[in-house]
Formats: structure tokens, sequence, C-alpha cells
């Protein structure tokens, strides 16, 4: 008797399970086209039970804010949080589209959501792997800037210059900022221009590296070079636009000085002098250089990286923000994408939502130091002052400093092209005219 | 053979022959398809397509790479076997806290590379604790300026670790060999007027041969094809081959996968010519000595 009730329970959970994935399309038609009410979302997060958030788990406050913070809030919401953390973004990406290949649809996959931008977004959106325009029909979208006619919603429309479409959320907001060690440098006299660097560097050879790209925060230093370079003295604004309108000659004319530039500091960066130029593999890389004194000042992203650093000692005593490079420092967010072959995406949409919270974003700022991704001027004033409550504040800048020295992030695909230069001029040391250089790199990624 | 032995023969054949057969040829079938140009995954199916490879051959910089791989691979093989072979002969000789140290020098079989490669970088790095030491009593002004020992194309951190822990893999697989030869014919070339030399050469080492090829058959390979050593201890560019092929798997752009393939494919290949050549060549000397 027992028997046969757990074969019909049994029964009846597998007939449900694949009715939720037969009906997923349906589901995400409905709601994309606004159809389906909210409660309809979260009462199938609830029978979906779980969501599958695949995220870069190298930085231990996130691990930590995901278990204790997310975790019991989305329990709260029906919904049981499964964190992946992977070792790179392109894991999660490498999956959707293995999977996607596989044949398996919405409600089959394997992953619900990933922290993702710039190329890896890119690579979806090319993929045709995104599960569509959710962003702004979440309640908590109001927290978010969409109208386009106000330049502070570009970050929100646009990544890495390619346009969201509301296929992906924001998450979080950041601004690629130096810190200097005022153990061996006075912040007075931490440079803050390119000129001033090189200068810095020729009284003392050695003490500055930045992370090799392709790695992301090595491509932003050499992003952030080719706007100050840019010969035309128009800074970021050619670079937003496509590969395709610009063409490769321009790109070329564009973005020489900067890497003329680049080449001529390489025999004064870290290691130059022992013939064995040092460019580390990573942000934790990098780090542990500042740390050590092997390296003057160290340059990622991280509005609040100086304070977080500082408060779990991976970073000198004496390290403070300054403002470098004058004009041009990079400013960007990331965001929480669903792709196509959600197996939950109604809990990934839950996800989605809480994430956007004003209660989720403080918490978050205060655990991890990551700048919020909502946008304060469409909150409350008590909401907005309970964000700037939360953040661990800043260490030798200020919010105006690095407000008037913003610039927006390069075309996502320009820096598929600036990171094969790299590898060709600066590493590889090739001898080739530049424009050639350029062409190739432009013609090998076309293929 | 009765059939019922043969059935049982199959059985214990079969499991190895499925692991094999699929998973390591399957894969291996897979990567050289995708070296060829097969990955209708990412949208690329230009098989079959020689242009990865052609590219990669014609690379000048991928056979300084290749060339790296070789020589850390060689020279940690070489310095394993000297002293793991040294390691094995003291050890059969009779001295006080033999017992301990007998577990101690086993220590490194147990732990994993990635510990080695941490101890590596905390002790010989840079921010290590040789070189805080040495700013700290003052002999250097900061930890920077303590001689760089990793993360240099000569490698001595690569070839530390894998010394390390492939020394006492060659004299615990040489001394089991010793043990059970016993040392009745040393003995004997002894007491028949054999200097220590000429014993070693020509009585004892003739003996172990055959575990020091297939100990140091073992190390090679893993050496040419290890890959988190290089990576965290090497000297950047030009990386060697296991590193480069991550590089281009780790790539944003998807179409360099291809090319990825291509160089572990190539790598295969070297590993493979070099194990067989080393294998044929002993074999050979072998044969010429009367002993197959």
């Amino acid at each position: 008797m027992t028997i046969t009730l757990l074969r019909m329970t049994l029964a009846a959970s597998l007939l449900a399970t694949s009715a939720l994935a037969e009906d997923a399309a349906g589901f995400r038609e409905n709601f994309l086209s606004g159809a389906a009410p909210w409660e309809t979302v979260t009462k199938r997060a609830a029978d979906e039970g779980t969501v599958n958030l695949y995220y870069w788990g190298g930085s231990d406050p996130l691990n930590i804010w995901m278990d204790q913070v997310v975790t019991p809030d989305l329990a709260k919401l029906g919904v049981t949080l499964n964190p992946v953390r992977i070792t790179g973004t392109k894991d999660a990406i490498d999956l959707v589209l293995a999977e996607k290949g596989a044949g398996k649809a919405l409600g089959a996959g394997s992953v619900d959501a990933i922290w993702v931008n710039g190329e890896n977004f890119a690579t979806l959106k090319r993929q045709d792997a995104l599960f569509g325009s959710f962003a702004d029909k979440l309640p908590n979208s109001a927290h978010f800037e969409w109208d386009e006619t106000d330049p502070r919603a570009l970050l929100n429309l646009r990544d890495f210059g390619l346009a969201t479409e509301a296929a992906e959320v924001p998450w979080s907001g950041e601004q690629y900022v130096c810190a200097v060690n005022t153990g061996r440098v006075e912040h007075a006299a931490a440079p803050t221009t390119f000129a001033e660097l090189r200068t810095y560097l020729e009284a003392h050879p050695g003490k500055f590296s930045y992370v090799k790209p392709p790695h992301w925060l090595g491509n932003t230093f050499v992003q952030a070079a080719l706007y100050a370079h840019n010969p035309d003295g128009s800074g970021a604004t050619p670079f937003q636009e496509t590969l395709e309108s610009l063409g490769a000659a321009e790109l070329a004319r564009l973005i020489q000085p900067g890497f003329e530039y680049l080449k001529s500091i390489e025999p004064l960066l870290l290691g130059a002098q022992s013939g064995n130029i040092r460019y580390p593999e990573d942000g934790a890389a990098l780090n542990g250089l500042f740390l050590n004194g092997e390296i003057d000042f160290a340059c990622q992203f991280g509005l609040y990286a100086v304070a977080t650093n500082l408060a779990n000692g991976t970073f000198p005593e004496g390290a403070q923000s300054f403002i470098f490079p004058e004009g041009n420092m990079i400013k960007n967010k990331n965001y929480l994408a669903i792709p196509s072959n959600a197996p939950h995406p109604a809990a990934a949409l839950v996800l989605a939502d809480y994430m956007s919270s004003v209660a989720a974003q403080a918490s978050k700022l205060q655990f991890t130091g990551m700048p919020a991704g909502i946008d304060p001027w469409t909150l409350t004033t008590d909401e907005a002052e309970t964000l700037s409550a939360a953040a661990p504040g800043y260490i030798g800048v200020t919010q105006a400093e690095l407000d008037a020295n913003t610039a927006p992030d390069t075309n996502a695909t320009l820096v598929d092209v600036i990171e094969a230069v790299w590898l060709d001029y600066i590493e590889r040391g090739s001898a080739d005219p530049f424009d050639v250089i350029v062409a190739r790199a432009v013609s090998n990624l076309s293929n | 053979m009765p059939p019922k032995r043969q059935i049982w023969l199959l059985m214990q054949l079969l499991p190895v022959m499925l692991v094999l057969t699929v998973l390591f040829g399957g894969a291996l079938l897979l990567g050289v398809a995708q070296a060829l140009g097969f990955a209708p995954w990412f949208g690329v199916n230009t098989f079959p397509d020689t242009s990865h490879f052609a590219a990669l051959w014609s690379d000048p910089v991928f056979w300084r790479s290749l060339g790296f791989t070789l020589y850390y691979a060689f020279v940690a093989t070489g310095l394993a076997v000297v002293f793991g072979v040294l390691l094995a002969l003291a050890l059969r000789e009779s001295f006080a806290g033999k017992t301990l140290f007998k577990y101690i020098y086993k220590l490194p079989l147990m732990i994993p590379y990635a510990v080695g490669i941490a101890l590596a970088v905390l002790l010989l790095g840079n921010g290590g604790m040789a070189s805080r030491m040495m700013a700290f009593v003052g002999v250097i002004d900061d930890p920077s300026q303590f001689p760089q020992i990793l993360k240099t194309h000569a490698g001595w951190g690569i070839i530390a670790v894998y010394v390390w822990k492939q020394l006492p893999f060659v004299a615990l697989t040489v001394y089991a060999v010793l043990l059970g030869l016993g040392r009745e014919t040393e003995e004997a070339a002894k007491v028949l007027g054999a200097h220590r030399w000429q014993v070693f050469w020509h009585v004892t080492l003739p003996q172990i041969l055959p575990a020091i090829v297939s100990s140091s058959l073992i190390i090679t390979a893993f050496n040419i094809g290890a890959f988190e050593a290089p990576f965290i201890l090497g000297g950047g560019f030009p990386d060697t081959l296991p590193v480069v092929a991550w590089r281009y798997f780790n790539d944003a752009d998807y179409t360099l996968q291809l090319r990825g393939m291509a160089v572990v494919v190539t790598l295969a290949i070297v590993s493979g010519v070099v194990l067989f050549a080393y294998l044929g060549t002993y074999r050979r000397f072998e044969r010429k000595r009367g002993r197959s």
C-alpha cells in the first residue's frame, strides 16, 4: 500500500516536473509579452523550487553574503538558491552554449542565472542564448533608469557598447580606480596622467605593472591608455562605435599612439630590469604584488576596494585611492543574465527581482563593498540613505572627483581586437607595421 | 583456452578497455576533430581544415614554447632520476633514524602538486618567507629586491616542484626492485675484485634499469603535459604548451578554442613521439645486450 502510494507520488511529481518543463516556453511568452502578472511568476518559482546561480566564486565576502543573506531571503520566497561558484564566467557560458548545442531548450538546461558583462554577454547575445527582455518587467525595475533620453541610463541600456535590450539586469556598478601605497609614495606624488606615470617609472623602474590582457582588468587599463592617447583628443567617444562602423584602418589610427605608449613603458615595468617582465595574471596576483611592496600602484575595478581590502588585509596599510588617469577612469556595470535554456526561468526571475531590491543591494554593498547596481535617483530619500549608509566609504578620493573623471567602457567588438593587438604588439613584440597587426587581429576575429 | 576462462578473461579486461576506448579514445577523436575545424556547437564547421595546425606550427613562438616545455620536463626528470637512485641506494644501508626517514621521504608522494606549488610561492617568492626574512634582518631593503627564483624562464621553481614530488617516486620504485634483488650478485662481484663503481655500473645499474626507465617514462609524460606548475611558477610569455592551450581555451573568442585543441593534439603527438623514442631506444639497448 505504502509502496503504491509512494509510486503514485513519484509518478505525480515526475509528471509535474515534465509538465513544468514543457510549458516553460509558454511561460516565457506570457511573461515577456506582459500577459502574466507577477503572482504567476512567484507561484511558478515556488513550484520550480531551485535557482542555479553561476558566478565567479573568487571573492570570500561575496560567497559569505550569498550563503548568509541571499539563501535565507530566497528561502522565504520559496526558492532554494544553488550557488555555483566558478573560476571564470566563461565556464558558465561554455555550459550554456554546449547544452544549447545539444538541443536543451528552456526548462532543460542547468544554468538559471549568470553574473556577467562585456564580451561574455556579447557571446550569449550573438549566439541567441538569452531568455529575453525581462529586466524592465520586474517589479523592482523601477530602481533603474530606463529613459533613453537621460544620459545616466546609458549603463543600464548598454553593456560595453552593446545594447542590453533588458536581457540582463544591472547588479553592480564599478569604476576602475588605482590605489597608491602611501607607505612608499606620498599621495600627492602619485601620477595623475600617463605621462606622469612614465616619469615616475623612469625614476623608479619596476615599481608598476598591470594585469595581463586578455584578463578584463588588464584590458581596462589598456583601454584607458588608448582613450588618453586618442590622436583626435576625443577620448572614449569613437570607442563606443562597433568594429563594423569604425573599420580596421580607422581603429588602427586611433589606438596606435596608446599602444606606442604602452610599449614605451614596458622596459620600466616590474621585472623588466632583470629581463623578465611580469604582468600579474589576475586581481589576486596584482594585490599580492601591491601588498609586498613590489609595485607602488595597483589599478583595478573597485570604488571601495581600498576600504574593503584594508579591512581584510589584502592591501598594505598605507593604501589610498587616487585619481588616475585624469578624465579616463572607466565606469561600467555588471549584470545578471538569464540564459535561453534556464531550467527554472521563474525562479531566475524571482532571483533577479530580489537582487534589484534596495535591501539586497544595501546588504551586498555592506558585506562585499560592491557598489550598488540600482540607480540612487530613482529611490525614495529613505532608500537612498539606506544605500549610502551601507557604503564602506572612499579613502583618498571624493565622490565628486570620481564623478568628474568618469569614462565609458569600450565597445565589446573593439575589446576583442584590442586584446589581440596587445598580445601581438606588446607581448609577442611583433615587428610588423602597426596597421598590419590590427588588420590581422580583425581578420582573425571575423574568421 | 576453455571458453569459460576466455569469458572470465574478457570480463577482467573489459572495464579498462571500456574506459580507454570510450573515454580516452573518444576524447582524443573529438580533440583531433576539433583541431581540424569541427565545432558545430560554436557555429564552426570547416572540417577537415589544417589551418589551425599550420598557423600554430609556422609560428616561431610555438617552437620556443615547445622548447621550454621539453626543457622543464627533461631537466626535472633527469634530476629526479639521479637523486632518486642515489636515495634508493642509500636506503639499503643502515643509519640512525632510518625507520623515521623512510616515512618522511615519501611525504611528497601524498601531498598534491598544488600544495607543493603553494609551498614554493610561500617560501621562495618575492613576497615569500625567505625574502621577508632577508628584508627583516636587513640584507635587502625590501622584499622585492630578493633575487627572483620563481616566474623566470630558467624555471627553477617549476623544476624544484617536479623534483620534490618525483624524486621519492623514483626512489620508491628503484628501492623496491633493489630489495627484491638482494645483494648476492654485488657481493660476488666484489669478491671477484670489482671496485664500487664497477659494481654499480656493471651489476646494480643493469638490474635496476627497467625500474628507472618505467618510472622516468611516467614522470616525463606527466611533466610534458602538466599545467599548474608552469602556469603559476613559469616566466610568462612564451608559456609552456599546456599553458598556451589554456590561454586559447580561456579566451572570450570562441574560435580560438580550435587553436587550443590544435595545441593539445600537438602536445599529445610530441609526448607520444618522445616516449616511444625513449622506450624504443631502451628496448634496442636491451636486445643488444642479449636481454629482451
